[in-house]
């Protein structure tokens, strides 16, 4: 069973054996096989791996997008069954946010599911668009806002409903280089605040070396499960020419150089 | 003053919209002028001005405005029955596997039973009154808005959905906040595709069996062989859809634009 963190009780999030096989007309598939791993409460767990090792299908199961077809998902000790807002998603793309609605309302938008009256939504929304660093802006539409600022407006959507934890898609997977590197600094520091729990998915060894406190580096797929996990014990914000963070950093890249090789 | 710059940015433009559309409706009328004059030489293919002229003659003896009120009412209201059914309907097929097999099969069917070939049951069943043509209108609306609009509710990207229910929205939230505005852009494309539709069959059912509208002008004209009368009739059947594509295309845009570079 592998990596579960002592005294299961703390566990905010409590994955057990979990498998996800999937049924199509070309076959089965299996995405994920065996899968466990316990996340203490305000914890940054980057889960690391080529593209196709069933990263994605770990956060979607948890999030409650699809139901394992083995073992068993829990949140505060109860199994996830469906989506909630316990846990906030940040996506990959920016498809998720709602054309039709300003950037303040998206950010609004579980406020208003929940029946908030528009005065404290508005005041809500605006303390999380400061937050992301984006004052001013909350007036204009998403089609307005370039990709970086887009990933922003999402953060922000999913801080404002204050769920459980925050589950992060490869978020900044589809930015340049250095919006990326701005956006990680700004999440590490949002993360201090917020003392939010994050599992955070991504195929980036630096960008997992420089945010988590724990790394799971996934053995590649079918049926992708952890291999390891790599404690990051380095002070933020975190010095990525230091030699503590190279060493971190090296030693995820020879656990995960074998599933790059191999992996195309 | 990026804003300020945006602002005149789009005020050239919509200058320059104008003022092609003044253009191109100079150009059409000269070349037609030419045509008439020149080329065909006769009285069957009369000149724009004649034809303008008698416009004018019929404006201010009041005959025109009847006519284009009594189609365009037509049109409005059977244009908006048809919607009123199309866009639920349209919503429910999308949103639903059993309706959907249950009537696309029905929407396959009547799309290809054009309304011009309705006429003959439409007059059977409710006569040559206003029910027959608001009948027809409604018919060769309601395919075309059931079609896009359930089109629409297809396209709804699946993570607008997923991240409504993660920020908590249950099945009813998803569909009115999200699944609903996500689709308006394809409902009013729809919608404007079907008011071509309308203009199509209003005059065809108006030819047949009407006592007033633009349909019947053009069938009367012909009767007495009023041949600038028939021009009358087609120029201002032209304008007027001209002028209703602009303004859906001006709605959509007023309410849909900003998050569909398509249209």
């Amino acid at each position: 069973m592998g990596f579960v963190t002592q005294g299961a009780d703390v566990a905010l999030v409590s994955l057990q054996g979990v498998g996800k096989t999937f049924s199509g007309r070309t076959g089965a598939w299996e995405a994920v096989r065996d899968f466990s791993l316990d996340m203490a409460e305000g914890e940054f767990f980057c889960l690391l791996g080529t593209s196709g090792c069933g990263k994605t299908t770990v956060l979607n199961m948890v999030a409650g997008f699809e139901a394992p077809t083995a073992g068993r998902i829990l949140l505060d000790g109860a199994p996830v069954e469906r989506p909630g807002a316990d846990r906030g998603v940040v996506f990959q793309g920016h498809d998720s946010l709602y054309d039709w609605l300003t950037a303040l309302d998206n950010i609004g938008f579980g406020l208003r599911l929940r029946g908030m009256g528009k005065a404290e939504r508005r005041a809500k929304a605006e303390h999380f668009l400061r937050m992301v660093g984006l004052t001013g802006q909350g007036a204009k539409h998403p089609s307005e806002l370039s990709g970086g600022m887009k990933q922003r407006i999402q953060i922000a959507r999913a801080l404002a409903n204050d769920p459980r934890m925050l589950l992060m898609d490869e978020p900044f997977g589809a930015l340049d280089a250095m919006t990326r590197a701005v956006l990680q600094g700004e999440l590490s520091r949002i993360w201090a605040e917020t003392k939010k729990t994050v599992l955070f998915i991504t195929h980036d060894i630096e960008e997992a070396c420089a945010l988590a406190t724990r790394i799971g580096v996934m053995r590649r797929g079918p049926g992708g499960t952890l291999k390891a996990i790599v404690p990051v014990d380095l002070p933020f914000p975190r010095e990525r020419t230091s030699d503590e963070f190279m060493r971190v950093f090296r030693e995820v890249h020879g656990l995960i150089h074998d599933e790059i090789h191999g992996a195309h | 003053m990026a804003l300020f710059m945006m602002r005149s940015t789009v005020r050239i433009d919509r200058l320059t919209t104008i003022g092609g559309y003044i253009a191109g409706f100079a150009l059409l009328f000269l070349i037609w002028h030419l045509a008439a004059v020149y080329l065909v030489k006769s009285t069957l293919f009369p000149p724009p001005m004649p034809v303008l002229e008698r416009g004018w003659m019929l404006i201010e003896d009041g005959i025109l405005q009847e006519q284009i009120i009594a189609s365009l009412r037509r049109i409005a209201q059977g244009f908006l029955l048809g919607s009123a059914i199309g866009i639920p309907v349209g919503l429910a097929i999308g949103s639903f596997k059993p309706v959907r097999w249950l009537l696309e099969p029905w929407t396959e069917f009547f799309r290809f039973i054009p309304a011009v070939a309705m006429i003959t049951v439409s007059v059977i069943w409710f006569g040559i009154g206003e029910e027959s043509k608001v009948f027809l209108i409604a018919y060769t609306t309601i395919f075309v808005v059931i079609i896009s609009t359930a089109a629409g509710v297809g396209a709804v990207g699946r993570d607008k959905i997923r991240a409504a229910q993660c920020l908590g929205a249950n099945r009813w939230q998803v569909f009115g906040l999200v699944a609903l505005p996500a689709t308006v852009p394809y409902i009013l494309t729809g919608m404007r595709l079907a008011m071509s539709n309308a203009f199509v069959t209003i005059v065809a059912a108006e030819l047949i069996a009407s006592n007033d509208g633009l349909g019947k002008m053009l069938w009367d004209a012909r009767l007495f062989m009023q041949i600038e009368d028939i021009f009358v009739a087609l120029v201002a059947l032209g304008l007027l859809g001209f002028a209703t594509d602009r303004s859906f295309r001006f709605l959509i845009r007023a309410f849909a634009g900003r998050f569909n570079a398509t249209v």
